[in-house]
C-alpha cells in the first residue's frame, strides 16, 4: 500500500517538476525571441531553413491534401446541413467550426507528424553524438542557434499554413454551396461574412501562433532529455510526441473554453 | 532557373501574407470596418430575449447588430444598435422593430420599413421593440389540442371505469350475450329460437323444399329456354340464318335502286327536254292561229265582196 502511494507522489511530483521545466524553458525561449542580439545571421539561415523544409518543402502536397479533405469536409458537413433542414446555420458552421477549429487542428496535425517528429529526433541525436557540448564548447548559445528559430518557424509555418488552408476551405465551400444547395457566390459571400466575427479570426491566429510554440518546443525540450546513448533516441521522441499530442488537445480545449465565455 | 532557397522561403511568406492581408482587407471592407456606424436607440420593457452582438434583421439581411443593452431611470430597456452607412437608408421614421425569437436558432431583431421613401429615423428618438416569441406561439397553439387530449383521456376514464364495474352496462351486455349463447346451445335452430313453436318451423321447413322444387324445375325451364335460345339465334344469325340471306337480298335491292335512281335520273332529262319542246309548240301553235286567224279575215272580206257585186271579180293576189 506504501509503496503505491509512494509511486503515485512520485509520479505526481515528476509530472509537476515536468510541466514547470517545461514551462520555464518555454518562458526562456519566449523572451529570446522578442530579443534583437538572437536574430544573427546564423540564426537567420536556420531560421530559413527551417521554414523550407517546414513549409516550402510540403507545400504542393500540403494544398493538395488541403483541397482534397477540406472539400470533403465542406461536403459532408453541408449535405448533414441539408438533410438535417438547418441551411441558414451554413455560415455559423463553416466559419465557427470548420475555419476557426479544424483547419488549424488539421494543420497542426500535419505538420507534428512531419516536422516536431523531426525536430524531436534531430534533438535527440545532437544530444547523443554530444553535438550539443561541441556548440558548447564554442560559446555558441544553443537557444539562438538551435531553438529559437525552430520555435519561430513552427509558429510562422503553422499561423501561414493554417491560413491557407482555410482560405482553400472557403474556396471550395463555394462550389459545395452551389452544388449542394444551389446557392450562388454572392449569397454564399453574404453568409460567411454575417458569420465572420474578427475576434474569432484573431483568436484562431492567436492559437496557431500557440500550436507553434508548442508543437516544436516540445519536441526540442523531449529531444534534449535524450541521454549520450543511442537507445535513449526513440525514449524521447516517442515521449515528446506523446506530449506534443497532449498540448495540442490541452490548447484546443483552452481554445474552446475562451470562446465560450 | 534554380532558385534558391532563401528566394523561395521569400517568396512563400510574401505570397501567403498577401493573399492573408488581401482576404482580412476584404472582410473588413465587407463587414464594413471602415464605414461610418450610426448608433440608434430602441426600447423594450423587458430586456429578455436581448443580447449583445444580437442581429439587425431587414427582409432577411444582416444589416447590423446590437452593440449595448441598458436599464435606465425609469426601469426601461434600452437597446442600442450599430448599423453601418450602407444599411442605415432601411431604417426609416415608420420603421417598427420586433424582436423574434424562433423556436430553433438565435434570436434577433427584424426591421419592417413600410415606406423607404418616409423620413430617416431621428437617432434620438426612441421606438419600441414589439416581441414575437414562436415558443409562445407553439405553446398557445398546443394548449387547445391538450384540452382536446384530456378530453378525451377523461372520456377513456369513464369507459374503463364503465366495463370494469360489475352493474355497468357492459357487464350486463356480457349476461346478455352469455344467456343468447345458451340459447344457441339448447335450440336446435336459430328459426326455433325466434319463433319459440316446432310446428311451425316444421311447416317452414315444408315450405322451403317445396320452394327447393319449384326452383329446380324454374331451372330446368331456363335450360330448355336456353337451347331454343340457342337454336333461335343459329338459325337467324347463323351462317346458313335468316338474317345473312336477308343482307344479300337487302344488297341487290341496293344495287338495283341505284340503277333505277340513273333510269329516273334519264326519265327526268327526257321530260325536261318535252317541256321545253311544249313551248316551241306552243309558238307553232300561236302562229298557226294567227294564219287560221289571217284566212278567216280574207275569207270574210272575200264573202263582203262576193255578196255586194253581180260579177264578182276579184284579184288574186
Amino acid at each position: 500500500m506504501k509503496t503505491f502511494w509512494e509511486k503515485l507522489g512520485r509520479a505526481a511530483i515528476r509530472i509537476i517538476e515536468d510541466s514547470s521545466d517545461t514551462i520555464v524553458f518555454a518562458g526562456r525561449v519566449f523572451v529570446r525571441i522578442f530579443q534583437r542580439k538572437t536574430y544573427s545571421s546564423a540564426m537567420r539561415e536556420v531560421l530559413v531553413n527551417q521554414i523550407y523544409f517546414t513549409s516550402v518543402q510540403i507545400l504542393p502536397v500540403f494544398i493538395i491534401v488541403s483541397v482534397f479533405f477540406g472539400s470533403l469536409l465542406i461536403g459532408i458537413v453541408f449535405t448533414m446541413l441539408r438533410d438535417l433542414g438547418l441551411t441558414e446555420f451554413i455560415g455559423h458552421v463553416l466559419m465557427g467550426l470548420i475555419v476557426t477549429e479544424l483547419s488549424p487542428f488539421l494543420t497542426v496535425l500535419l505538420i507534428t507528424l512531419r516536422s516536431a517528429s523531426a525536430i524531436n529526433t534531430e534533438m535527440a541525436v545532437m544530444k547523443v553524438n554530444r553535438e550539443l557540448k561541441t556548440l558548447e564548447t564554442f560559446r555558441i548559445d544553443i537557444v539562438d542557434y538551435l531553438l529559437a528559430p525552430r520555435v519561430l518557424n513552427g509558429i510562422i509555418s503553422i499561423v501561414l499554413l493554417s491560413s491557407l488552408f482555410s482560405i482553400v476551405l472557403l474556396i471550395s465551400g463555394i462550389l459545395f454551396a452551389k452544388l449542394i444547395f444551389g446557392m450562388n457566390i454572392t449569397v454564399y459571400t453574404n453568409i460567411v461574412l454575417n458569420s465572420t466575427h474578427f475576434s474569432d479570426i484573431v483568436l484562431m491566429l492567436f492559437k496557431c501562433a500557440i500550436y507553434g510554440f508548442f508543437i516544436t518546443l516540445i519536441p526540442i525540450r523531449f529531444g534534449l532529455r535524450a541521454s549520450h546513448e543511442l537507445t535513449s533516441i526513440p525514449i524521447a521522441v516517442s515521449r515528446g510526441m506523446v506530449n506534443v499530442f497532449a498540448a495540442i488537445v490541452i490548447i484546443e480545449v483552452l481554445s474552446l473554453l475562451i470562446k465560450l465565455y | 532557373m534554380t532558385m534558391s532557397r532563401e528566394y523561395k522561403v521569400g517568396l512563400f511568406i510574401s505570397v501567403t501574407l498577401f493573399i492573408i492581408v488581401i482576404t482580412l482587407l476584404y472582410l473588413a471592407i465587407s463587414k464594413g470596418t471602415f464605414e461610418r456606424i450610426h448608433t440608434f436607440t430602441l426600447s423594450s420593457r423587458s430586456g429578455e430575449g436581448f443580447t449583445e452582438n444580437m442581429p439587425v434583421v431587414f427582409s432577411g439581411f444582416n444589416i447590423g447588430n446590437v452593440h449595448t443593452l441598458e436599464l435606465n431611470k425609469e426601469g426601461v430597456v434600452l437597446i442600442y444598435i450599430k448599423v453601418p452607412d450602407r444599411h442605415v437608408k432601411w431604417i426609416r421614421s415608420d420603421s417598427s422593430f420586433i424582436l423574434y425569437r424562433p423556436l430553433i436558432g438565435s434570436a434577433r431583431i427584424m426591421v419592417n420599413t413600410e415606406n423607404l421613401k418616409s423620413p430617416p429615423l431621428d437617432p434620438r428618438k426612441i421606438p419600441e421593440v414589439l416581441t414575437v416569441n414562436d415558443i409562445n406561439d407553439a405553446i398557445a397553439k398546443i394548449e387547445p389540442v391538450l384540452d382536446r387530449v384530456t378530453e378525451i383521456a377523461e372520456n377513456i376514464q369513464v369507459l374503463t371505469r364503465n366495463l370494469s364495474d360489475p352493474k355497468g352496462d357492459f357487464h350486463r351486455v356480457l349476461g346478455n350475450a352469455e344467456k343468447i349463447t345458451t340459447n344457441f346451445a339448447s335450440k336446435k335452430s336459430l328459426v326455433e329460437m325466434a319463433v319459440s313453436d316446432p310446428e311451425s318451423v316444421k311447416a317452414l321447413n315444408e315450405s322451403l323444399k317445396k320452394l327447393k322444387d319449384i326452383t329446380y324445375n324454374i331451372d330446368r325451364v331456363l335450360v330448355k329456354v336456353d337451347k331454343m335460345a340457342d337454336k333461335t339465334d343459329r338459325e337467324i344469325y347463323g351462317e346458313n340464318g335468316a338474317l345473312p340471306h336477308l343482307n344479300i337480298i337487302l344488297k341487290d335491292i341496293v344495287t338495283k335502286l341505284k340503277k333505277l335512281d340513273k333510269t329516273v335520273d334519264n326519265i327526268n332529262s327526257i321530260s325536261t327536254d318535252a317541256s321545253e319542246g311544249m313551248k316551241d309548240m306552243h309558238i307553232l301553235r300561236s302562229d298557226i292561229n294567227d294564219a287560221v286567224k289571217s284566212i278567216d279575215d280574207v275569207a270574210k272580206k272575200l264573202d263582203a265582196i262576193i255578196g255586194s257585186k253581180k260579177a264578182p271579180e276579184f284579184r288574186v293576189p
